[in-house]
């Protein structure tokens, strides 16, 4: 061994001076050839040279001599296994694989030398073959730690989780307390969807080495994917009493307060991890997320901007910045990030799609631009009005109720040429073609008076205005139910402008009537006007009495109004409108006289008729009812007020 | 709809409320127009409150629009005339002005009843959705009318549109679940409303 140690320095002196590899080699064969060595100790010569040449560095020479100590004797198991030490210390793995395959020939069932196989190939790119000596290895030394785990990193390399798997498992067996191999083995559990052993794997992991960080990190990570975000949670704030600095950490701890629905909390974690690492494009995408969950929409289009001017191959930043900028009414910006997302993709017709979206919202609101915001600022500020007074009220209610009477008057009769006319000409037609009939059938003179026309009239004036007032209120709200979406106008006011149409109406009829007569010659006056006049306007007090009942009534019971209009039929023969009570019966007289109205024909008669003075007629309680109906009436209104609305 | 809700509009201030639809937000315009009285409780005004902008359901469709103009004139006590003249003149509906409602166009309608709602002096104005009327040139007009009328009346406004909001209103209000919270600031109400539709999808 000294001989040819001591050869081979000669030799590398001798050659020393020499430039080139080939004339290296040239030198050492001019050298052997010299010194006469004997040709069988050629290659451990060579190989004896080429491991000194790497010693000194120069790796090229070296190469040079192992390869012809190769080419010389290949069967040599020390020379093959110095040319394998010499091939995958200068990186010619597959040299080196060569050589190591070839030694394995030689000497089959080496552990060690399917490893080194395995390491070479492995590093020359072939994983197959590689995986195939790292198993045989392992399976010739099952209790090698190193083998076990050498393999499954390979097999995971390549895919097969599940042989990784089982050399991993191979691995911890021989040695329990390494939490790395259980990290390991958790992952590719959860790779291959086996996600409860992985977890548990992670947390054995976990429980080998408490203070890791990567185990902590790692276990943290597969319980937020597994949806138990509160023990990861957990294990993430421990990690951080130890490392309060740990961005990864700090993101993590982020997406498992989201997780648990903490918007605040994850936000101030990320805000944390962004101190820590303030460059990381993801971070800011996150914490964009966060915000527009929080609808701090402004910020959220900030962090966005961020997140995409520090990756701007990512084109989703950007995307959801236009989201935001949209959302929140800020379309000029939003027009701006469209355009540079169709800038950067002309071809993607989402990016279009939102851009357009973006443009037809700003063209629908264009009109608001007219509007500046700085004029309003320097607005002054207006006083409180006061509450209108008792007077003012009154006041606006007479204005409403004299705007709602004049409508009434244009519409009521609203496609007639005569228009209101008719109200008049109507009940006048009636009156004198019914004071006709009943004058031809009664032939002869009336109970009181001259004319029967006369005595008809003072039946029919006070009926009338009773029944009109009362049924024409009934359907008062109905027919102007969208006057009450004006603030203005309540349902009083619709009832009491109809009522006092009335009670206008058929006065203009009775003195138009009693005009008329007097111009045909039938001429009859009142004898006691105020009389007459209180009579109607108490008899109008009664009719709108059961106006506001009816209108109330009819807001719960939808046929009232028919109910009515068959009581006022009936109350036309029950009122002694053709007749006077005194030619009843008594006992006829007697049920009659409950009838208000009949009060009201006769009060009006018997001031119309000085020498007509009926013992039964009762003013007070004419009087009494008109009053009661009035305030049940009135009390009913107010109480139903909601009710009353409703019918829209 | 509302539930226990105190709350003040401020005058000097234009106010946007913003809510999920079915969260009641016209009733909320309808009861401070007064169009609606509440189940329960007040509604004090301290200003003139207009109805609904562009509410045209009080017109009859037997009158004219003059007629119907000198209708609301009156109800609101408002110079009769001048009030005609201004709508004869903004809603620019010609001789149609002299003919029945409902011979009228949605389109028309809606011309005359902004007409009449602006042609009234209100110091407060409701606007329930911004709508849009009439050609470019009618909506720019109605919009520079508006401003004239902002200089002096305030707005509340109902709307989904952030834009419009955004530009029309100062001050905020989110009605969620029969509660009404107020936002001093437009950009914390917008932020209230979009937090309340991401929890309440």
């Amino acid at each position: 061994m000294t001989k040819l140690d001591e050869i081979c320095e000669a030799a590398i002196g001798a050659a020393g001076s020499l430039g080139t590899a080939v004339d290296f080699i040239e030198a050492c064969r001019l050298y052997l050839a010299q010194h006469e060595i004997p040709e069988y100790e050629f290659p451990i010569f060579y190989g004896r040279l080429s491991e000194a040449l790497l010693h000194r560095g120069r790796r090229e020479h070296a190469l040079e001599c192992a390869h012809i100590a190769f080419e010389l004797r290949p069967e040599q198991e020390d020379i093959v296994s110095l040319c394998a030490w010499v091939f995958s210390n200068s990186a010619r793995h597959e040299d080196a694989a060569a050589a190591y395959e070839r030694l394995l020939e030689i000497r089959p069932g080496w552990a060690e030398g399917h490893r080194h196989a395995s390491g070479s190939l492995a590093a020359a790119g072939q994983l197959d073959r590689a995986i195939f000596h790292a198993g045989t290895a392992s399976d010739l030394d099952p209790h090698c730690f190193e083998f076990a785990v050498h393999a499954a990193c390979l097999c995971e390399t390549a895919g097969r989780y599940e042989d990784a798997v089982g050399y991993l498992m191979r691995a911890a067996a021989i040695a329990p307390g390494v939490s790395t191999v259980l990290r390991q083995m958790s992952r590719l559990k959860f790779v291959l969807e086996e996600s409860e052993d992985a977890v548990a794997l992670a947390l054995r992991a976990l429980s080998l080495a408490p203070g890791d960080r990567q185990s902590a990190l790692h276990a943290s990570e597969l319980l937020l994917r597994t949806g138990r975000f509160d023990e990861a949670a957990d294990i993430i704030l421990g990690t951080l009493d130890t490392h309060p600095r740990d961005g990864v950490a700090l993101r993590l701890l982020s997406a498992a307060q989201m997780l648990r629905g903490r918007i605040a909390g994850a936000l101030e974690a990320i805000d944390r991890a962004l101190a820590v690492a303030p460059d990381t494009a993801e971070y800011y995408l996150h914490r964009a997320n966060l915000l527009y969950r929080l609808g701090r929409l402004d910020e959220a289009a900030e962090a966005f901007g961020r997140a995409a001017a520090l990756d701007p191959s990512n084109p989703d930043a950007k995307r959801s910045q236009l989201t935001v900028y949209f959302d929140s009414g800020r379309f000029t910006e939003a027009l701006a990030v469209g355009g540079e997302l169709i800038r950067a993709a002309p071809e993607n017709e989402e990016y279009a799609q939102a851009v357009l979206q973006v443009l037809n919202r700003r063209f629908e609101t264009l009109d608001g631009d007219y509007i500046v915001l700085s004029e309003r600022a320097s607005r002054p500020r207006r006083g409180p009005r006061p509450p209108p007074s008792f007077c003012e009220r009154l006041r606006t209610q007479a204005r409403v109720i004299h705007a709602l009477i004049i409508r009434e008057t244009r519409t009521r009769f609203g496609d007639s040429k005569l228009g209101y006319g008719w109200a008049l000409l109507e009940p006048i037609a009636h009156i004198l073609m019914l004071s006709l009939v009943f004058a031809v059938m009664m032939r002869g003179r009336p109970p009181i008076g001259e004319e029967f026309f006369i005595f008809y009239y003072t039946g029919i004036i006070p009926y009338h205005m009773f029944v009109h007032t009362s049924s024409s209120m009934t359907y008062a709200i109905a027919s102007n139910g969208s006057l009450l979406q004006l603030p203005l106008v309540g349902t009083f006011d619709v009832l009491m402008a109809r009522g006092l149409l009335e009670l206008l109406t058929d006065t203009l009829v009775a003195a138009v009537l009693l005009a008329g007569f007097g111009a045909l010659g039938l001429g009859a006056l009142p004898q006691d006007f105020a009389g007459v006049s209180v009579s109607l306007l108490v008899v109008w007090l009664l009719g709108c009495g059961c106006g506001f009942l009816n209108a109330a009534i009819n807001a719960f019971a939808k046929s009232w109004d028919k109910i009515w209009v068959q009581l006022t039929r009936l109350l036309y023969f029950c009122s002694g409108i053709f007749y006077v009570p005194g030619m009843m019966p008594e006992w006829i007289r007697d049920i009659l006289a409950w009838n208000p109205v009949l009060h009201a024909v006769d009060w009006f008669r018997s001031s119309f008729f000085r020498e007509y003075e009926p013992h039964w007629l009762d003013r007070s309680y004419l009087v009494m009812v008109a009053v009661v109906t009035v305030l049940a009436g009135l009390g009913l209104e107010r109480g139903l007020q909601r009710r009353l609305y409703e019918p829209l | 709809m509302l539930d226990q809700v105190s709350t003040v509009f401020q005058s000097g201030h234009n106010f946007g409320i913003l809510g999920p639809n079915g969260a009641g937000k016209s009733t909320l315009i309808r009861l401070i127009a007064g169009s609606e009285p509440p189940d329960r409780g007040v509604v004090r005004r301290y200003a003139r409150v207009s109805f609904p902008l562009g509410f045209g359901g009080t017109f009859h469709g037997a009158l004219t629009g003059r007629e119907n103009v000198a209708f609301i004139a009156r109800i609101y006590g408002a110079a009769i005339h001048a009030t005609i003249d201004y709508v004869e003149g903004f809603s620019e509906l010609g001789e149609y002005f002299e003919m029945p409602v409902n011979t009228y166009s949605a389109g028309m309608r809606a011309r005359l009843a902004f007409a009449t709602c602006l042609a009234i002096d209100f110091d407060v104005y409701l606007i329930d959705e911004v709508t849009e009327i009439g050609d470019q040139r009618f909506r720019r007009r109605c919009a520079e009318a508006f401003r004239q009328r902002l200089v002096r009346s305030d707005i509340i406004l109902v709307t989904h549109n952030p834009h419009t909001i955004r530009q029309y209103c100062d001050r905020g209000a989110v009605l969620f679940n029969g509660q009404l919270t107020m936002h001093d600031d437009i950009g914390t109400a917008l932020e209230c409303y979009h937090r309340l539709l991401q929890e309440n999808p």
